[in-house]
């Protein structure tokens, strides 16, 4: 066991790009997801079920399609590749590209949570809010975000533990460079395709399960501590 | 011009609500059965709901006028809503929720609102933790701090049930009494209309179906119809006097200045249910269901305790029935349904002296002074 216990600095780096890779795309997809959940529970338009489409394809697209797909678009060929290129960004094979990957397929789990928590709170409320003087967006600050929040909290771990455990997009989009794209699951494919590396991979699943276990209590916290601070406060 | 004006033409699937209105400028009561758009008129002035026309004045002033490009959405029309269900916002202090809406500079303190709907015990509660009563109060205060120029009442009291709804009606009072709003109230509950209002508003399919205080409505055959079908009621005001031992509560009703009831009983009525102490203003509630007509002399001996000496002021007859206003001296009329057969052999008509009895059984006393706790702090 004291093999497991021990990570290597090579590990240590992994788990720290790992990190830092989910959290980049949890707060990548946090704004785009809160506003997408909304509207998608709050409002009528047209062309609103090829959004919500859309926005669930990398749900039901196996990821290697997805970062095939993202590779298309921001690869250098791609459409967008000679206006990224003069921007001076590169997606492809960078951890920009791992980021990316990881927040496409996290983002329709935020929504669809966001949604749900959206669909919840009670548009009376809401009007409730309007008739005594608050414009749309304090009232989605005021009154829809802070009753959907639980909701919301739980969306965001989903998509981080998704990010954490990101495989095929990411080794399509941006392959698996250690210390810029090899996060924590690229790592322990890795270690299980080299002689000697079982002990590696061992230890970095470990790594992953105590992580994205972690996530959920977590998660159950905040949601915790902001239903108890809910009732004091200034206005 | 001073009171309310309001026109509004609202289109809802197949419903047409068609409106144009001119109100005084106190408390207006809207009655009308379920579906007559009441709720309708009450969300369409507010902006909660899309109207096809509306103008709204209050003493001239414009609040919104669609003809003229006057269409401000709800959070800039200065108009109070207060729910049926209260919507106080779960997740904020009663005094957040108090201070949502309050305006700056609005003038309205939020010391005296919460002094004058008594929610100093409860600001730092959060919604689920105050009774029903008492967050229909906080309700009515949140709308009063946003400074509204015209205060719509969607129902206030009908999710409460008749105990409760004493820890809010007096209170409601003392809100028109300090506040005197422009103010419109819906309710299916007549009484609590006539206990608030200074007006009702007959509301049916969408249209007006009269307009006026009781004693007009009552002289509408149209209006009679209507208000049979969806429970009429009239009240009686007075003073609860005294309980007797048979758990009856005795109120002396308030006869107009100036003149003498003349009556051998006087003006104290017996009353079966009473939520009043002793000393309270009251209204006593009657049904003219309730209310047997006799013509004096009498000489039958009678088990019943109340009867009121009067004149026939009036006869409505509908289709079904006829509403028989009779004047005893009191400040309100009373009124009395009877067959028409009843009137012909009676000879009933104006100026004909009667006498009205009905049952302590039938008559409900309410008290409408706001009793305050003591200062518990």
């Amino acid at each position: 066991m004291s093999a497991v216990a021990v990570l290597s600095p090579a590990e240590w780096e992994t788990l720290w790009l790992s990190l830092q890779v989910s959290l980049a795309a949890t707060a990548a997809v946090a704004g785009p997801g809160v506003a997408l959940g909304w509207l998608l529970a709050r409002r009528e338009f047209p062309g609103k079920l090829l959004l919500d489409t859309l926005v669930h394809l990398p749900l039901v697209l196996t990821p290697v399609v997805v970062g095939y797909l993202l590779l298309l678009t921001f690869g250098r060929s791609g459409p967008l590749g000679p206006l990224l290129e003069a921007l001076g960004i590169e997606v492809a094979f960078t951890t920009l590209g791992a980021v990316l990957a990881a927040a496409v397929v996290a983002l329709p789990l935020v929504v669809r949570s966001v949604r749900t928590a959206v669909e919840l709170v009670d548009p009376g409320l809401e009007d409730a809010a309007a008739v005594l003087g608050a414009g749309p967006l304090r009232r989605f600050r005021t009154v829809t975000l802070p009753l959907a929040a639980p909701g919301v909290v739980a969306g965001l771990t989903l998509g981080f533990a998704r990010s954490l455990g990101e495989f095929g997009a990411t080794i399509t989009l941006a392959g698996s460079i250690a210390g810029e794209t090899r996060t924590l699951p690229l790592a322990i494919f890795q270690g299980t395709q080299v002689p000697g590396g079982d002990g590696a991979a061992l230890r970095l699943t470990v790594v992953s399960v105590l992580l994205s276990a972690a996530a959920l209590p977590a998660s159950e916290l905040v949601v915790r501590r902001r239903r108890r601070g809910a009732g004091g406060g200034q206005t | 011009m001073s009171g309310l004006e309001i026109r509004a033409l609202v289109r809802r699937g197949g419903f047409d609500l068609d409106l144009d209105l001119r109100l005084g400028r106190g408390a207006t009561g809207v009655f009308g059965p379920s579906g007559a758009g009441k709720s309708t008129l009450l969300h369409a002035i507010a902006g909660l709901l899309h109207a096809e026309q509306l103008r709204v004045a209050v003493d001239g002033e414009v609040l919104v006028d669609a003809a003229a490009g006057v269409y401000p959405p709800p959070h800039q029309r200065r108009v109070g809503l207060v729910f049926q269900d209260h919507r106080l916002f779960p997740h904020l202090s009663i005094a957040r929720n108090l201070r949502y809406g309050e305006s700056a500079g609005g003038g309205v303190d939020l010391d005296e609102v919460v002094d004058l709907l008594d929610l100093g015990e409860l600001l730092e509660r959060l919604p689920r933790d105050c009774s029903g009563g008492q967050r229909q109060r906080v309700a009515i205060g949140r709308a009063l701090l946003a400074a509204p120029r015209l205060l719509l009442l969607d129902e206030p009291l009908s999710s409460l049930d008749r105990g409760l709804k004493l820890q809010v009606l007096p209170f409601l009072r003392r809100v028109q009494e300090r506040f005197g709003l422009p103010t419109l109230m819906v309710s299916h509950d007549l009484s609590d209309l006539l206990a608030l209002t200074d007006e009702l508003l007959l509301v049916n399919g969408g249209r007006a179906a009269g307009q006026g205080d009781l004693p007009s409505i009552a002289a509408d055959q149209g209006a009679v119809e209507l208000l049979a079908g969806s429970g009429l009621s009239f009240s009686l005001p007075g003073r609860m006097a005294r309980r007797d031992g048979t758990g009856l509560g005795w109120v002396e009703l308030a006869s107009r200045a100036g003149e003498g009831l003349g009556d051998p009983g006087g003006c104290e009525v017996a009353c079966g249910e009473v939520t009043a102490e002793i000393g309270d203003e009251v209204e006593v509630i009657l049904g003219p269901a309730d209310i047997v007509l006799a013509v004096p002399p009498m000489d039958a001996r009678l088990s019943l305790t109340n009867h009121l000496l009067g004149t026939v002021e009036r006869i409505t007859r509908t289709a079904a029935r006829c509403l028989v206003q009779v004047d005893c001296g009191l400040e309100a009329s009373v009124l009395a349904e009877v067959t028409e057969r009843a009137v012909e052999r009676l000879e009933l008509a104006p100026g004909v002296p009667v006498v009205a009895l009905f049952k302590a059984q039938a008559a409900r006393a309410r008290g409408l002074g706001a009793q305050r706790p003591g200062p518990a702090r």
